[in-house]
């Protein structure tokens, strides 16, 4: 069992739900995260006057799969979050060890 | 006997839902669990016994509102000799109580053992107030009574009344949260039953007065006001049971899950795009309104009967506001009489400006007389100009202006003012997001206007009409509450309502516009690509103003901070920042086919190439002096390729004559004019036109500077004239004239303008220094020049100054930026030293930051010069 991880540009964030809906996968936690990475905060200029924007907002979309599926997903993701600019994000896969419904205490692969 | 006291529980259930429910419900539950205890009781009574012991309900139960699964609030008193039996009494009747497995309050005490736990306990003397005796004996419950008053009563009153309000305000903040407004807590919250039991227990205890008939005839509420409190008291009642029932234990707060049940059981259906549960928060949230309302004041009049204020009210001393308004008692009072005021009826309007500007409530009695008046905001008041400057006023400038606004609300002015706004009227929206009703979230937006107009004084100064930007964020959601698009409908509404309160033809377009497009930014910040140009073009297209923007900008931060905490976090500030920002420069590029395209990097680098290429294909097929290929990347790129070709054309045609002379090309641009100035580079140049410029009293708004490698200087330069002076053609020669004789030296400015601003000075103090001026020399920024930016105060000759103090250092501006704020000046130069070098040292830097500062900080510099 994997987890995924995929930080993304928010905007993405529809394309991307869409996509993985689209290869069977319903479940997933979304939130709002800061990035303070490669991309840095940039400046903008306003009259004249700078403004420091200090981190990026991006969305954070985290999903759990069989192995088997890992692939599928992140290619997924990855075509539909692309726009081929700075910023576009990263898509993380961390073994999970152990999962539990909290309802019914079913546990590993009966719980994704 | 357990089961028989559920068993008729469980009928009374029955009961409830054939349709017995409110007080009557309550009543036959009381007279339930008082024959259940009566029987209890009987099996122990015996003479000694209901001599002895008295049962007695307090609280709710007391009061014979026993709620389906409220505690029952029972004290078994008796008289100190029986102490050795009483356990076995107080066994037999608490026992199969607690069996039944109803929540029991209970307390076996002596008087004097109750009078000291009142003293302890506000809440248990409170809940004696509504002592019933439910069996055993009366002498022994009527001398508890008299002991009571004795006690807590007489001479207490004040005390009294402190602590019922300091409660109350307790409740109010620790039940006036965000998700309480979302999920209203039916007995604790703001207008909830317990709002309406701590005005009965104070009517009681003050004056003697028990319940609301009393209080009626005690003249303290009206007849048809009591009616209306009655008829909400009841709906409260009959929630609070289903709510019981429905959650199957003591709860009194409404879920967000629960309120569609319940509105359905009341029996709302939705219609016009208005959910059955929608109409149905609406009527909740105006019953509670009103309880609030009308316990409020009822409390301000036991406040003033008694004398009492809250300690930490500071005090206003009383004195008149102006004729027919007063401040009395830190109250704003209505002094004249109803005639008089029906002959101005503009004072309706003009006790909330007074409250406003003194940030006072306008007194309760004053309150009822606006909502007595309501008749006279006729058409003609409505249109009135005199009710229209005092409602801007209060809105702008009102402190605490959501009180105020609240109070204009609750009066049922704000509606006889503006009728379009009772569409609106406690309108609820069905879902997590929207913790506020429709028309408290609007005048939240209000009161978060003032603010971010406070933070952000720089977008702000981009408004052109406030009171456009005010009305609209009054309004932008009077659309609401039916079933179409509300933006759409809102836009439609609206231009009446401006026209009405004295908007020109154009303000009223804008106020549509951005009632219209009010959720644009923040719909589009989250889901659009913020990168890229084509969709960021589209915005300005849409758009097409600053004035528009920075009003669509400002009323999304507003709108969103009113909605609730889920609408409104630094993440999505972000994105709503980087969105005005982009479409901000897009019409800065758009707006003259030039202007500047501040550092758009991305822009910047992949597009000079291209933009080389199309000013070329422009150029094609006539000869020019200028090569393309010399053209620096950031001025290609804050231009317009058109307007590029435009600048080498007109170099073209005027070559003979830039040798000798300059030119000097105005047009107008809505509210401002756009200068075009060619000319050969020659120190101080830029301070030349920048004097010329004072000289004409043209103020510039913003300039950029740029030098071809040729030497031929080009800037464009915004600037706006002094009201009501046109220029036309022979005004923007006349200028070039005067510009051609400064250039050549033959025109004194430094002259010129001394006489002239010092006149000036003399008449207008320059604002006040509300901003520390700064000069910043920064080599780091840009790899070939030195950066120096000047913050300043903005006043008439400093550009003049500044630059003139550049140019007597040797110093040789190659680009600039220069921006006018709200009185503020920022200026951005980059330059070289004599030799086209950065200016590397230390000392002349220091040296150039002394007297930059000196020049800009004192008026006197042309002293100096002259």
């Amino acid at each position: 069992m994997k987890k995924i991880e995929a930080v993304i540009k928010p905007f993405k964030l529809d394309d991307v739900k869409d996509a993985l809906n689209g290869i069977g996968i319903k479940g997933m936690t979304i939130c709002e995260v800061k990035g303070y990475g490669r991309q840095k905060g940039h400046k903008e200029i306003y009259r004249g006057a700078e403004y420091l924007v200090d981190f990026i907002p991006k969305a954070k979309i985290e999903v759990v799969v069989e192995a088997d599926q890992v692939d599928n997903v992140v290619n997924t993701i990855r075509d539909a979050a692309n726009t081929g600019k700075i910023g576009d994000g990263k898509i993380f896969v961390v073994p999970v060890e152990r999962i539990v419904r909290v309802r019914t205490g079913e546990e590993d692969h009966d719980a994704v | 006997m357990k089961a028989s006291l559920q068993a008729q529980q469980k009928v009374l259930e029955e009961l409830w839902e054939q349709g017995l429910s409110g007080q009557s419900l309550l009543r036959k539950h009381s007279g339930l669990i008082d024959a259940f205890i009566c029987d209890c009781f009987a099996k122990v009574a015996n003479d000694n016994v209901s001599e002895s012991v008295a049962l007695i309900a307090l609280g709710g139960y007391g009061r014979q509102e026993q709620f389906p699964y409220s505690d029952i609030d029972l004290m078994v008193l008796y008289s100190p000799w029986f102490k050795r039996k009483i356990q076995e009494v107080s066994d037999a009747v608490l026992y199969p109580l607690w069996d039944t497995g109803m929540e029991v309050g209970h307390g076996v005490r002596t008087i004097k053992e109750s009078i000291c736990q009142g003293k302890e306990d506000f809440f248990f003397q409170v809940a004696m107030t509504d002592a019933r005796l439910i069996d055993g004996s009366q002498e022994l419950f009527e001398e508890l009574q008299v002991q009571y008053k004795k006690n807590f009563i007489e001479g207490q009153r004040d005390e009294f009344v402190r602590t019922m309000k300091l409660f109350r305000s307790e409740r109010r903040e620790q039940f006036g949260t965000h998700a309480f407004l979302l999920e209203p807590h039916i007995k604790e919250g703001k207008g909830g039953l317990r709002d309406i039991q701590a005005m009965l227990w104070t009517a009681k205890v003050v004056f003697g007065l028990d319940g609301l008939s009393e209080i009626v005839s005690g003249g303290i509420l009206l007849e048809d006001e009591a009616h209306e409190f009655s008829s909400s008291w009841n709906m409260l009642t009959k929630i609070r049971n289903r709510l019981h029932y429905i959650s199957r234990r003591k709860n009194d707060q409404l879920y967000f899950e629960q309120q569609l049940d319940m509105a359905e059981a009341f029996g709302y259906a939705g219609h016009d795009g208005v959910l059955g549960v929608e109409q149905f928060m609406r009527e909740l949230y105006s019953h509670l309104q009103r309880i609030a309302v009308t316990t409020d004041l009822f409390f301000e009049h036991i406040d003033e009967v008694l004398g009492l204020r809250e300690e930490n009210e500071r005090s206003v001393g009383d004195r008149v506001v102006e004729k027919g308004i007063e401040i009395r008692n830190n109250r704003i009072c209505l002094t004249e009489s109803v005639e008089t005021i029906r002959r101005r009826p503009q004072l309706l309007m003009r006790v909330f400006l007074a409250s406003a500007r003194n940030g006072l409530p306008v007194h309760h009695r004053t309150q009822r007389a606006v909502s007595l008046n309501l008749d006279l905001i006729s058409d003609k008041a409505q249109h009135s100009g005199r009710l229209s400057r005092p409602f801007f006023e209060i809105l702008m400038e009102g402190k605490e202006v959501l009180s105020v606004l609240e109070a204009m609300l609750e009066t049922g002015m704000l509606g006889a003012y503006i009728p379009e706004f009772k569409r609106i009227h406690t309108l609820a929206q069905h879902d997590l997001y929207h913790i506020f009703t429709v028309d408290r979230h609007t005048l939240q937006a209000i009161s978060e206007l003032q603010k971010v107009l406070l933070e952000e004084p720089q977008i702000a100064s981009e408004v052109v009409s406030l009171r456009v930007l005010y009305l609209a964020v009054l309004l932008h959601d009077i659309g609401k509450g039916a079933s179409s698009d509300h933006s759409i409908i809102g836009a439609e509404i609206v231009p009446d309502i401006g026209k009405r309160l004295g908007f020109s033809e154009e303000e009223c377009v804008a106020l549509a516009f951005i009632v219209r497009y009010h959720l644009f930014m923040p719909e589009n910040a989250m889901r659009r690509d913020l990168s890229d140009e084509a969709f960021i073009g589209r915005c300005g297209e849409m758009i097409r103003t600053h004035d528009r923007l920075a009003m669509l900008y400002l009323l999304s931060v507003a709108d969103s901070k009113a909605t609730g905490p889920s609408a409104w976090s630094d993440w999505k500030a972000a994105l709503l920042r980087e969105m005005f920002l982009k479409i901000h420069t897009r019409l800065e590029v758009d707006r003259d086919g030039e202007g500047a395209d501040f550092q758009n990097q991305e822009y910047e680098v992949q597009g000079a190439a291209w933009l080389r290429e199309r000013v070329r294909a422009l150029l094609v097929g006539e000869q020019f002096f200028i090569d393309v290929n010399d053209l620096a990347d950031d001025y290609l790129t804050s231009f317009t390729p058109e307007a590029v070709a435009g600048h080498i054309i007109l170099h073209a045609e005027n070559r003979t004559l830039l040798r000798q002379k300059s030119l000097a090309l105005g047009r107008r641009q809505s509210d401002r004019y756009s200068l075009l100035i060619m000319a050969h580079d020659k120190p101080g140049l830029l301070a030349k036109i920048f004097g010329v410029l004072a000289l004409r009293n043209l103020n510039v708004l913003n300039a950029q500077i740029f030098t071809w490698k040729d030497g031929t200087v080009v800037d464009v330069i915004s600037v706006r004239g002094v009201e009501g002076n046109e220029y036309g053609k022979e005004g923007w020669q006349e200028l070039n004239r005067e510009l051609d004789l400064a250039i050549n030296h033959r025109l004194d400015l430094t002259n010129r303008l001394y006489e002239k601003l010092r006149r000036l000075d003399g008449r207008q103090k320059g604002p006040a220094a509300r901003y520390e001026s700064q000069v910043v020399i920064d080599n780091t920024s840009s790899g070939r020049f030195t950066v120096i930016e000047v913050y300043s105060v903005d006043r008439p000759g400093q550009l003049y100054a500044i630059t003139q103090a550049l140019a007597d250092f040797g110093i040789s501006i190659f680009k600039a930026f220069v921006a006018t704020e709200v009185e503020q000046l920022i200026d951005v130069f980059y330059v070289l030293d004599s030799s086209g070098k950065k200016i590397q040292d230390r000392l002349t830097q220091e040296k150039m930051r002394v007297e930059l500062l000196g020049t800009v900080e004192s008026p006197g510099w042309l002293n100096e010069k002259k």
